[in-house]
C-alpha cells in the first residue's frame, strides 16, 4: 500500500515536472499590452477593443490597450520598434500608417516589423449627397464634365489613402476635379453635406446611420452585400483597375518574438477570424474579414509602400 | 407634444439608483478632471471611455456627456485659484479670475464661474434640445470663406484684450500663430519646421503650451523675486457673490450662453474661441469695460458663460447629424461606435431612449453641478492660503504631470517648461500671453480655411460671399475702432496735459 503512494507521488511529481516546465514555453504567463496611435474614440481605437473584448472567448489573457498617439502612428510603430521582442507588446496598424511610414522620410523600416496578420479589408468607397443634383457615378462624371476641372471632392488629408484613391479614380474614369482636404473624415463628411463639394471618398461604413449620404461606387471586385447590395462597382460602371483598392487594419509586433508567442497569436488570430460576433462587427460596415499572415502581408505593406512613394511624389509631399 | 412623449422616454431611463450615481460621478470626474491642468475635456472623457465599454449604452452615454458638461466648469476653478487654466477655454476666465483671488475675492470669481457654468450649459443644452436639427442643417450651409472669416474676427478680439500697449498684444498674437505653423501642412500634408522630429510632427500640443504660458511662468516669475519672507495673508474672502451682483451680470450670462452656444455648432470651432468671442463682446456692452482683465465679475461670467453652454451647442452637429463639432464630440463618436450605435438622423427614430436619456442627463447633471460647486467651492478655496514656499512647487509638480498626461511623452513636458520660460519673458517685458493662445487656437483654422475657399472659388470668394464679406467687414471695423478710440483718448490726454503745461 505504501509503495502504492509512493508510486503515485513519483508518477505526480513527474507530472507536476512536466507541468512546469510546459509552463515555462508558455505564452503569455503576464498582461499583454496593445498600442493603438491614436486617441481612445477613433475608429482603429474601436477596432482593438473589440478585439480585446471577444478574445476573451478563446484565451484568459489579459490585454490591455495603450494609446500612443502622434505623427499618424509613427510615434506607435518606433515605440514598439524600441521594445524587448518578448511578445507582450504588439500594435494595431491600418493601411494609412504605410502612407505615414512614406511620407515622414522612411526612416522605419518595414523588414523591422513582423506583419502578424491583415485582418480586415475596407473598400474604398466614392459617397455622394442625396440632396444635391449629382447622386449617381454616371452624373458625377457629367457633373465632372460639364465643370471641367472645376469639380470639388472633399475628403480627409492630403496624401493619405483616400485623397490617393480619388487621384487613381480620376485617372481611370477620364476625369478632372479638385480635391479639397479636411482635417479628418467628419469634418469633410459635413462640408458634403453642407453641398460644399459633390462628392467624397471614404469607406462604405461613413453612410451607416447617415440617410442623406449615399454609396455612388465601390471598389471590390463583387457587390458587397447587406445593406450595400445596391451600390454598383467601379467595373461594373466601366471603371477599370479599380477592383481591389482597399483601407486595411491589422496587427503587428517587432521582429524576434518567442516562437510561443507567435504560435499563441497565431492561433488567436484564426479562432478571431472565425468568431461569428467579430465576423458581425467587421461585415456590419461593409467590410470583409479575412486573416493574411506574415509573408503575405508582408507583401503587400510592401506594395502599399511602392505605390505611396510613386504617389506622393506625384503629389510633391516627398521628393 | 411628441418632445414631451420623448422626455417621457428619457426620464424614464434615468428612473432608479444607478443613473443618478452614474450623472453624480460624472460631475464629480468631470470638475475635478477639468481642474487638473493636462486633462482637458476630451482627454477626461476619453479616459472614462475604457469604463464605459461594459456599462449598458445610455448609462454609458450618459456618463461621459456628463463628464463633458462639467469639466468645462472644472477647468475654472485652477484658472481662478492658481491661475492655471485646468482647459483650454478657461485661459479666458483666468484673465479676470485670477486678479479678483488676488484681490481676496476668490468666492465670488468662482461663484460667479459656477453660476455661469450652470446657466450657460442648461441653455446650451435647451438649445440642442429644441433646435438640434434645424441649426444642424443651417451650420453645415457655412463655407471655408464663412469660416475664415469667423476666425477671422476671432483673431481680431486682440484688439480688445490688449490693456494698454496694442503692439504687444499683436507680437503675442502672431508668436501663437507661427508656432502653429510647425508641424504637418493641412491642406498639402508636407511637413513645416519638423527638422526631421516626430515629435513636431503633428506641432506643438496646444495642452503643454498652456499649461507652460500661464503656470510655469509665474513659477519662475516667483524664483526670480523670491524673498524668502512668508507672505502675509490677507483674509480670504469665500463669500459667493451677492443678489445684487448676481442681477447685474445676468444680461452677460444670457448673452454668453447664446455665443457660446452658437459658436459651439460650428464643426472645429470650440469652446476656447467661444469663450474669447464672448468675452470681446462682453467688454464691448459693459458699462464698466475698463475693470475687464483687472478682475471684472463679468469678465468670469462672459467665458465661463460661453464655454459651458457651447458643449450643448457642440452636441448638435454629433447628435443631429454624426458629425464630431469638437475634440471631445469626436471622443464620444467613438464610445457611441463602442456600443454598436451611430448618432445621427437614425439614433432619434432608434432609440429614442438614450437620445432624450441624454438630454434629461445633461439638464440633471447641471443642477448636481451646482449643488456640488457650491459646497466644493468651499474647499476648493482653501487652496489659496496654501504657503507660498509649497504652492509654487506644486504647480510646477502638477504642471509636468498634467503636460505628461495628455499623451505620455517626455517631449511634451519639454515643452511646457519651453513656454514657461517663454511666458516668463514675455510677461517680464510686459507682453500678455493670453494673445499667444489666441494665436495657437485659431491659426489652424484661419489658415486651413482660407485655403480650402481659395483652391474652391479663388480670392474673389471673400466678396462674393455675402456672409463672408459681412463678417470680415465686422472684424475689420471691431480690431479697429478700439485702436481708433484709444488713439483719441490719448490725444486728448495729450492735449489736456499740453494745455495744463501753458497754464
Amino acid at each position: 500500500m505504501k509503495k502504492n503512494i509512493m508510486v503515485l507521488f513519483v508518477a505526480l511529481a513527474i507530472f507536476a515536472g512536466c507541468i512546469t516546465t510546459v509552463q515555462a514555453k508558455e505564452f503569455p504567463t503576464k498582461p499583454i499590452k496593445l498600442i493603438v496611435y491614436t486617441k481612445p474614440g477613433g475608429a482603429i481605437d474601436v477596432f482593438a477593443r473589440k478585439f480585446t473584448a471577444i478574445a476573451a472567448k478563446y484565451t484568459d489573457a489579459t490585454f490591455v490597450v495603450v494609446n500612443k498617439s502622434g505623427a499618424g502612428g509613427i510615434v506607435a510603430i518606433k515605440y514598439i520598434l524600441s521594445q524587448k521582442p518578448d511578445g507582450y507588446k504588439f500594435a494595431a496598424v491600418t493601411k494609412s500608417n504605410i502612407g505615414k511610414i512614406v511620407s515622414t522620410g522612411g526612416k522605419i523600416n518595414v523588414d523591422d516589423i513582423n506583419w502578424m496578420g491583415m485582418m480586415m479589408t475596407d473598400p474604398e468607397a466614392v459617397i455622394t449627397n442625396v440632396n444635391q443634383d449629382v447622386v449617381t457615378w454616371e452624373q458625377l462624371v457629367a457633373d465632372a464634365k460639364a465643370k471641367d476641372g472645376k469639380q470639388i471632392w472633399v475628403g480627409p488629408a492630403a496624401g493619405g489613402n483616400d485623397h490617393i484613391m480619388a487621384l487613381k479614380t480620376w485617372k481611370a474614369a477620364g476625369i478632372k476635379a479638385k480635391w479639397i482636404p479636411y482635417s479628418g473624415g467628419g469634418k469633410a463628411m459635413a462640408a458634403l453635406l453642407g453641398g460644399h463639394g459633390v462628392a467624397y471618398v471614404g469607406n462604405p461604413r461613413d453612410v451607416i446611420g447617415r440617410p442623406d449620404l449615399k454609396v455612388a461606387a465601390v471598389s471590390s471586385e463583387k457587390r458587397l452585400s447587406g445593406a450595400f447590395a445596391d451600390v454598383p462597382t467601379f467595373a461594373e460602371l466601366g471603371v477599370k483597375g479599380l477592383d481591389h483598392e482597399i483601407m486595411w487594419r491589422g496587427f503587428m509586433t517587432r521582429k524576434g518574438i518567442p516562437a510561443e508567442a507567435e504560435a499563441f497569436y497565431s492561433d488567436l488570430l484564426t479562432k478571431m477570424t472565425n468568431d461569428p460576433e467579430w465576423k458581425e462587427y467587421i461585415e456590419k460596415g461593409g467590410a470583409t474579414p479575412l486573416l493574411i499572415q506574415s509573408d503575405a502581408f508582408t507583401a503587400i505593406v510592401k506594395k502599399d509602400q511602392r505605390e505611396f512613394t510613386t504617389a506622393l511624389k506625384e503629389l510633391g509631399v516627398i521628393k | 407634444m411628441e418632445l414631451l412623449d420623448s422626455f417621457s422616454i428619457g426620464l424614464s431611463v434615468l428612473l432608479g439608483w444607478k443613473p443618478i450615481l452614474v450623472i453624480v460621478v460624472g460631475v464629480i470626474v468631470g470638475i475635478l478632471a477639468g481642474a487638473m491642468p493636462g486633462l482637458s475635456p476630451s482627454t477626461a472623457v476619453a479616459l472614462l471611455v475604457p469604463f464605459s465599454y461594459t456599462m449598458e449604452p445610455a448609462l454609458a452615454l450618459i456618463l461621459l456627456t456628463s463628464i463633458y458638461i462639467a469639466s468645462n466648469y472644472g477647468g475654472s476653478i485652477t484658472a481662478v485659484l492658481i491661475n492655471t487654466p485646468g482647459t483650454p477655454s478657461a485661459a479666458v476666465t483666468a484673465m479676470d479670475g485670477y486678479p479678483l483671488t488676488q484681490k481676496g475675492q476668490a468666492g465670488k470669481a468662482l461663484g460667479t464661474a459656477l453660476l455661469a457654468s450652470t446657466v450657460g450649459g442648461a441653455i446650451g443644452v435647451m438649445i440642442l434640445i429644441l433646435f438640434a436639427v434645424p441649426l444642424a442643417r443651417v451650420a453645415l450651409k457655412f463655407s471655408p470663406a464663412d469660416y475664415f472669416a469667423l476666425a477671422l474676427f476671432g483673431l481680431a478680439t486682440v484688439a480688445s484684450m490688449s490693456r494698454g500697449n496694442v503692439l504687444k498684444s499683436m507680437v503675442a498674437i502672431l508668436f501663437g500663430l507661427m508656432i502653429k505653423n510647425i508641424g504637418i501642412d493641412p491642406i498639402s500634408g508636407v511637413s513645416r519646421f519638423t527638422f526631421g522630429s516626430d515629435q513636431l510632427y503633428d506641432g506643438f500640443t496646444l495642452i503643454p503650451a498652456l499649461i507652460g504660458l500661464f503656470a510655469v511662468s509665474v513659477v519662475f516669475a516667483k524664483m526670480e523675486s523670491w524673498t524668502g519672507i512668508p507672505r502675509v495673508l490677507e483674509k480670504v474672502d469665500n463669500k459667493l457673490p451677492s443678489f445684487k451682483e448676481m442681477m447685474k451680470i445676468k444680461m452677460t450670462i444670457l448673452r454668453s450662453s447664446v455665443i457660446g452656444t452658437v459658436i459651439g455648432i460650428f464643426p472645429g470651432a470650440g469652446a476656447t474661441i467661444a469663450a474669447f468671442i464672448s468675452y470681446d463682446v462682453s467688454k464691448r456692452w459693459s458699462k464698466t469695460p475698463e475693470e475687464f482683465g483687472k478682475g471684472s465679475l463679468e469678465g468670469v461670467a462672459a467665458a465661463e458663460g460661453a464655454n459651458s453652454s457651447s458643449v450643448g451647442g457642440a452636441l448638435v452637429p454629433l447628435l443631429a447629424l454624426g458629425i464630431p463639432g469638437s475634440a471631445t464630440d469626436a471622443v464620444l463618436l467613438g464610445a457611441f461606435m463602442l456600443h454598436d450605435l451611430v448618432p445621427g438622423p437614425l439614433l432619434f427614430k432608434n432609440n429614442p431612449d438614450i437620445v432624450y436619456g441624454i438630454f434629461s442627463a445633461l439638464i440633471l447633471a447641471n443642477m448636481i453641478m451646482l449643488i456640488l460647486g457650491v459646497y466644493g467651492n468651499r474647499l476648493f478655496i482653501k487652496v489659496v492660503s496654501v504657503p507660498e514656499a509649497i504652492m509654487y512647487p506644486l504647480i510646477l509638480a502638477i504642471a509636468v504631470i498634467g503636460s505628461f498626461a495628455v499623451s505620455g511623452s517626455m517631449f511634451d513636458v519639454a515643452a511646457c517648461i519651453g513656454f514657461g520660460v517663454i511666458g516668463w519673458l514675455f510677461k517680464r517685458y510686459g507682453f500678455p500671453v493670453a494673445p499667444i493662445v489666441l494665436g495657437i487656437v485659431l491659426g489652424k483654422m484661419v489658415e486651413e480655411n482660407f485655403r480650402r475657399a481659395v483652391m474652391m472659388d479663388g480670392y474673389s470668394v471673400f466678396y462674393t460671399d455675402k456672409l463672408a464679406f459681412v463678417v470680415l467687414l465686422i472684424s475689420f471695423l471691431s480690431f479697429v475702432w478700439p485702436l481708433y478710440k484709444g488713439w483719441k483718448h490719448h490725444q486728448s490726454v495729450n492735449r489736456s496735459k499740453v494745455k495744463s503745461q501753458h497754464n
